[in-house]
């Protein structure tokens, strides 16, 4: 018999499969299990993430990673209450994949459909780890796809996106940087480990939308494609000139600047809203320099910060099941089984 | 107790049929019990769902009572294609029954094949955008199937990708009867009846009967073409 309070969340919007189970309690939501395949190494040689690929690797990896989600929590199928999907933002094809099979399984097993925003999902997933959340919460979230700034009055249903960056995000640009610097893709786990052997302070890369006059307009706004520039023009300089690059320096200084404006301007959204809590999340915030910055900026300004664990930061089916967990929980209506994948989703549309 | 079989090849199509089907494998008694179609080349993912809820709906066919599912493998075009193919694995894996895979070219030549002379070959051509069609020729596998019967089918060539004007150059239809919807893309190379398409109750016989004598239907898809990569470009210089 399905159990109303025991969710399923598949997540297909990049290049990990992702399936968890979720359980609400009165007081929380427990994850039970969370699965995710990921196609990351076929994409590595392109040095990006090549759609096609990816949703071919969906299609064969979302049965068997069902399969060991429900092994590994010892859940039958026919208990799953409730079916949680990511309609978007993301990638066509392989949104396409994930919605189809969560339709799938809704129909298969009578339950209802919630189709759930990805990025929300990455700040939704901390209420598993650090407990529901309180009446009022900011959220940046952070990842190779997004750097967004989201007051979250209720994570189900209420949900504004002050900010976001007029540009690349900020792990795109630790990948383009990456990529400047001759290092692997994706660049941002590489500039990360040189980083924290270099001198953060070395370099005064410029920081982005943080002057005077940027602040009427784009206070809660990022950008991150004039420090990538700046560090190309530097590095080219240092090579015309025939001198030696110091790579731990400049990945430590441009690390450092990312994680300043990151840092800045979200803690000063904090206190114009009034906000007491900062929740982190999405792929980029297992950057070791953002965790620390974030960690020390927050105490000064007593803002409680929550950041889940880096394995819950990345793309994954518990962020998706963590957000239909909230929306199983207020009662809301399930989407219709003709909903769309929406790749450009509105960071204000919690659900479909 | 009825099986639902669906293809996304080309249009959107689900059929409930009977199972075990009544009567003898005619083709005009495939114990279709509801069957939806859309033709749509784009929105599968969105209308698959609702399409068999509908057929359920209209068969009063409760979902616990399926024995089976059944998809058409393509070839077709990738997105479209996966829709199908993740719909079906889900939903047996859901209702705890078999998924079974056809190719989607054999449906269309065991139709036009039912009412042809035993020895009859066909050239089956699907829309493979790109000016290109997929292209699969077949003939019964047993001379012996009396026409009006649906007949097992056996591919002589194919399925492949290619364009209609170099299938015409290498004879891929010559004594072959061109059917399936290719069949009106480019009539100048390759002209035939595109009015034959898959039917989900043909999938649905020819994978019974394929069970029956216990060969085994993977499902994974025939894209037959590589998928598109653009390899990023070396660093380009952003000043100087
Ligand atoms: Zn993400």
């Amino acid at each position: 018999m399905p159990d109303a309070s025991l969710v399923l969340g598949i997540e297909t919007s990049c290049d990990e499969t992702g399936v968890a189970l979720a359980r609400i309690h009165d007081d929380r939501t427990e994850l039970l299990v969370d699965a995710v395949a990921s196609s990351v190494d076929e994409h590595a040689r392109f040095g990006g993430i090549i759609p096609e690929i990816a949703s071919r690797a969906h299609l064969e990896a979302m049965v068997p990673t069902i399969q060991r989600a429900l092994g590994e929590a010892d859940v039958d199928l026919g208990q799953v209450g409730a079916v949680a999907v990511t309609a978007g933002p993301g990638l066509v094809g392989p949104l396409t994949v994930g919605a189809a099979a969560a339709k799938a399984l809704a129909v298969g097993l009578g339950v209802p459909l919630h189709g759930v925003n990805h990025v929300i999902g990455h700040a939704a997933v901390d209420e598993m780890v650090h407990g529901l959340f309180p009446e009022r919460v900011m959220a940046l979230v952070v990842s190779g796809g997004h750097s967004s700034l989201l007051l979250v009055d209720d994570v189900a249903t209420d949900v504004t996106e002050l900010g976001h960056t007029l540009d690349d995000a900020a792990g795109e640009a630790f990948d383009k940087v990456g990529r400047l610097l001759g290092l692997p893709y994706p660049g941002g786990p590489h500039i990360d480990r040189l980083a924290r052997e270099g001198d953060p302070g070395a370099i005064r890369f410029p920081r982005g939308l943080t002057a005077a006059k940027d602040q009427a307009r784009h206070a809660d706004d990022f950008s991150f494609s004039g420090l990538k520039t700046a560090v190309a023009r530097w590095v080219e300089a240092r090579q015309d000139a025939g001198q030696e690059i110091p790579l731990h320096d400049v990945a430590a200084s441009f690390a450092a600047a990312v994680a300043d404006v990151l840092t800045a301007k979200t803690i000063a959204a904090c206190r114009r809203h009034e906000v007491d809590t900062l929740v982190i999340g999405g792929g980029f915030s297992a950057n070791s320099q953002l965790r620390e910055l974030a960690t020390r900026r927050c105490a000064e300004a007593g803002i409680t910060v929550r950041i889940p664990p880096i394995r819950y930061c990345t793309d994954n089916g518990a962020m998706i099941a963590a957000l239909g967990a909230a929306v199983v929980r207020r009662g809301l209506p399930a989407s219709p089984l003709d909903l769309a994948v929406d790749s450009s989703m509105p960071l204000t549309q919690v659900t479909v | 107790m009825p099986l639902l079989a669906l293809d996304t090849s080309a249009d959107i199509c689900v059929s409930l049929v009977a199972d075990p089907r009544p009567g003898p494998w005619l083709a005009s008694t495939l114990g279709t019990l509801a069957s939806r179609r859309v033709v749509e080349q784009r929105r599968h993912a969105e209308l698959l769902a609702p399409m068999i809820e509908e057929v359920l709906g209209e068969a009063e066919v409760d979902r616990r009572d399926l024995t089976a599912v059944v998809v058409g493998t393509g070839p077709a075009p990738f997105t479209g294609l996966r829709a199908g193919l993740v719909t079906a694995r889900t939903l047996a894996l859901a209702l705890g029954v078999p998924v079974h895979g056809v190719c989607s070219l054999e449906a269309v030549a065991a139709q036009a094949l039912t009412d042809l002379d035993a020895a009859a070959e066909v050239l089956v051509v699907t829309d493979a955008r790109r000016r290109e069609l997929y292209a699969a020729r077949y003939r019964r596998r047993d001379p012996a199937t009396p026409r009006g019967e649906l007949p097992e089918v056996v591919a002589l060539d194919g399925p492949l990708v290619d364009s209609a004007v170099a299938l015409q150059e290498r004879g891929a239809a010559q004594g072959a009867t061109v059917v399936g919807a290719g069949a009106a893309l480019h009539p100048e190379h390759l002209a035939g009846d595109p009015e034959v398409v898959v039917d989900p109750a043909v999938l649905a016989v020819l994978a019974l009967r394929r069970a029956e004598r216990g060969e085994s239907m993977p499902t994974e898809p025939l894209y037959l073409r590589r998928p598109d990569v653009t390899p990023s470009a070396g660093r380009k210089r952003v000043s100087g």
